[in-house]
């Protein structure tokens, strides 16, 4: 059985001006379904573009990415963004809620483009805020909300369609410990009992601690970092 | 669709000062983007609805040079006239602070039956209305030299009624001794045409002729001009051509030319009047639309945060384009409707504020229509590069920006 999260020789440059970076060179990462992975690395050593590469955000100068079970590659940008309303959800570090929309409408914003009809998306949105626990502040708007409130919007909105996989950038960066803490319970628990497939980006240990899995990319080189499973990692050299 | 429409109005709401503005500004502009339409559609249709049967014999040399009453005799018997009237500009004022209004001194034995498709006296003598209220008003005319007859809105305006006297203080015909010319009023007119106004006085030019002549005009005091209806099967140019000729030697040269042809050299009269409103139109949509695009540029930049998410949601390029085109539209629609509506609704007030130097003023359902669709275009115009600015953001660089 293949992994959920597929990729193979994958390759990233930026150009700067004249010069040009490369920042993953035939990068090969997998992840298995209900897996918790922790992306640890110094700034700008390319985790968040190993995040946008699986979320089909950014695509790779070269490689394969097949993601679940599709070949990320082969799709055009408007079957792409199709793909990632039905697969992927993503949570953020500054949050990214909407901020004219309440928390019920920030959460809603993604089944819109799901067939189900007002009715039904109201309820699902709902359904989401309370796994979260906040269906008693649903119809807030995110200035109203804490920091951490608002993440656990973000994570709601994350997950309302029901995707296979939550890509998480930072989603602890902007929030005080107790607050990090609380997300964190709160994605594990997702992962644990939803059975979400979760890879984080992140710096915070703690974080990397909480995952089953914790790989560490430097130098465009990724490692296995800790405990968990199959590490099936390699960076260039 | 519905819900898409929540997230616009949310923005619009949020933003409420700049859309507030922007609308007010659009509102503005189409308002004076319909007026300035009607003026030239109303100065047209003045033109279009203008008797081609009726002929306008004025002197060669110009408006303002009488011509002897005498002609009168000898028009009437060219081939192909049916009916002539004098028709002479009197100029007088009721009360000087007063919005001034037109009186005319006409042939009352004919101006009304020549008129019959322009006008129609519905009250007469004895608290006479409908179909017998004509026949007494003329009947009443012909008995008194000083009968007047009056437009609706003169009556409501200033109370008027039948019986009444109405002095009006006269700045061409003046008398000797200054004193105001007496008219008495025994009936009121409705327009049956849009380029007739209902502010307007006719009076039996005789009393005019007499009154000046007793003051010391010479004997064969005439008119301004003639109005000349011809029979239906003759032809205008041909009638006109023949009057003439009849007057060829003088002792006044004449110009004939249809009614229609007339009203046409009024308007030329004020210059090119459509190219300036043309310009003037222009001038006002450009400077909205400057306005517009900023909003809807300064929305897009604020909107670039939002894009991403909405692109990392799901949402494809177009349906981000569309949202920001929604928004346009709605808020072009908002404002560009505002202002169309206000203009439709104050035709009214604007037609009284116009009063004889436009008579007929209204907007057309035409008018509105143009407006309507510069405000789509409008629309268009602010939205579709913004919007094709953010339907083009990489979703990736776009969760990295501000807002």
């Amino acid at each position: 059985m293949s992994a959920l999260i597929d990729l193979v020789g994958v390759t990233k440059r930026y150009s700067r001006g004249a010069e040009t970076l490369t920042v993953l060179d035939a990068l090969q990462f997998h992840v298995e379904a209900k897996d918790f992975v922790a992306l640890m690395g110094p700034s700008g050593s390319g985790k968040s573009t190993i995040l946008n590469i699986v979320g089909g955000l950014d695509r790779p100068d070269a490689g394969r990415v097949e993601v679940a079970g599709s070949d990320l590659q082969a799709l055009s940008s408007s079957e792409l963004a199709r793909w990632r309303s039905r697969h992927v959800g993503f949570v953020f570090q500054s949050f990214n809620l909407v901020p004219v929309l309440t928390a019920l409408e920030n959460v809603m914003l993604p089944l819109l483009l799901t067939p189900l009809d007002a009715k039904k998306r109201r309820e699902q949105a709902a359904f989401a805020l309370d796994v979260v626990g906040l269906a008693d502040r649903m119809h807030h708007r995110p200035r109203q909300l804490s920091g951490g409130q608002e993440q656990r919007v973000a994570i709601a909105r994350a997950i309302a369609t029901d995707p296979d996989i939550v890509l998480a950038d930072e989603p602890t960066g902007d929030l005080d410990r107790e607050s990090a803490t609380a997300i964190m319970d709160l994605l594990g628990r997702l992962n644990t009992e939803l059975g979400k497939t979760f890879v984080v980006v992140t710096h915070d240990p703690m974080v990397g601690e909480r995952a089953k899995r914790t790989l560490r990319l430097d130098k465009g080189v990724l490692r296995e970092a800790g405990r968990g499973s199959t590490a099936s990692v390699r960076g260039p050299g | 669709m519905r819900s898409t429409f929540v997230l616009v109005r949310r923005h619009l709401q949020h933003h409420w000062l700049r859309s507030g503005l922007t609308m007010a500004a659009l509102a503005l502009a189409m308002f004076l983007l319909c007026f300035v339409i009607s003026i030239v559609t109303t100065l047209e249709a003045a033109i279009t609805s203008a008797a081609t049967t009726r002929l306008v014999v004025q002197s060669a040399v110009s408006l303002f040079v009488n011509l002897p009453i005498s002609y009168v005799t000898k028009i009437v018997q060219v081939s192909g006239v049916d009916e002539v009237t004098v028709f002479q500009w009197f100029g007088g004022y009721f009360r000087e602070d007063e919005q001034p209004f037109a009186q005319f001194g006409v042939d009352h034995g004919h101006f009304f039956s020549m008129y019959a498709k322009d006008l129609r006296i519905i009250a007469g003598p004895g608290g006479l209305t409908g179909p017998g209220a004509s026949e007494a008003a003329i009947a009443a005319m012909a008995a008194d030299r000083r009968a007047a007859v009056i437009g609706t809105r003169l009556a409501q305006e200033y109370g008027w009624n039948i019986g009444d006297t109405v002095p009006l203080t006269a700045k061409i015909f003046t008398k000797t001794d200054r004193s105001a010319w007496d008219f008495n009023v025994v009936g009121i007119y409705e327009p049956l045409k849009s380029n007739v106004d209902d502010r307007t006085m006719w009076f039996r030019f005789d009393y005019l002729q007499e009154t000046m002549i007793a003051e010391g005009a010479p004997a064969d005091f005439g008119a301004g001009a003639y109005m000349v209806n011809i029979l239906p099967e003759a032809d205008p140019s041909t009638v006109a051509a023949a009057i003439d000729r009849l007057f060829e030697n003088g002792p006044q040269r004449t110009k004939t030319t249809t009614e229609a042809a007339f009203q046409a050299i009024f308007v030329a009269m004020l210059g090119n009047v459509p190219a300036f409103m043309a310009s003037l139109g222009g001038a006002i949509v450009f400077a909205v639309m400057f306005s517009v695009v900023n909003t809807m540029l300064m929305a897009a930049r604020q909107r670039r945060g939002e894009t991403g998410i909405l692109k990392a949601l799901g949402f494809t390029d177009a349906a981000v384009m569309r949202l920001l085109l929604v928004e346009s539209f709605v808020l072009c629609l908002t404002g560009g409707g505002a202002g169309i509506a206000l203009a439709k609704g104050i035709e009214g007030p604007m037609r009284d504020a116009m009063g004889a130097a436009l008579p007929g003023f209204a907007v057309a359902w035409s008018t509105l229509g143009i407006a309507a669709g510069v405000t789509l275009l409008l629309g268009l115009i602010a939205g579709i590069g913004p919007a094709i600015g953010l339907g083009r953001l990489h979703p990736a660089l776009a969760l990295r920006s501000e807002g």
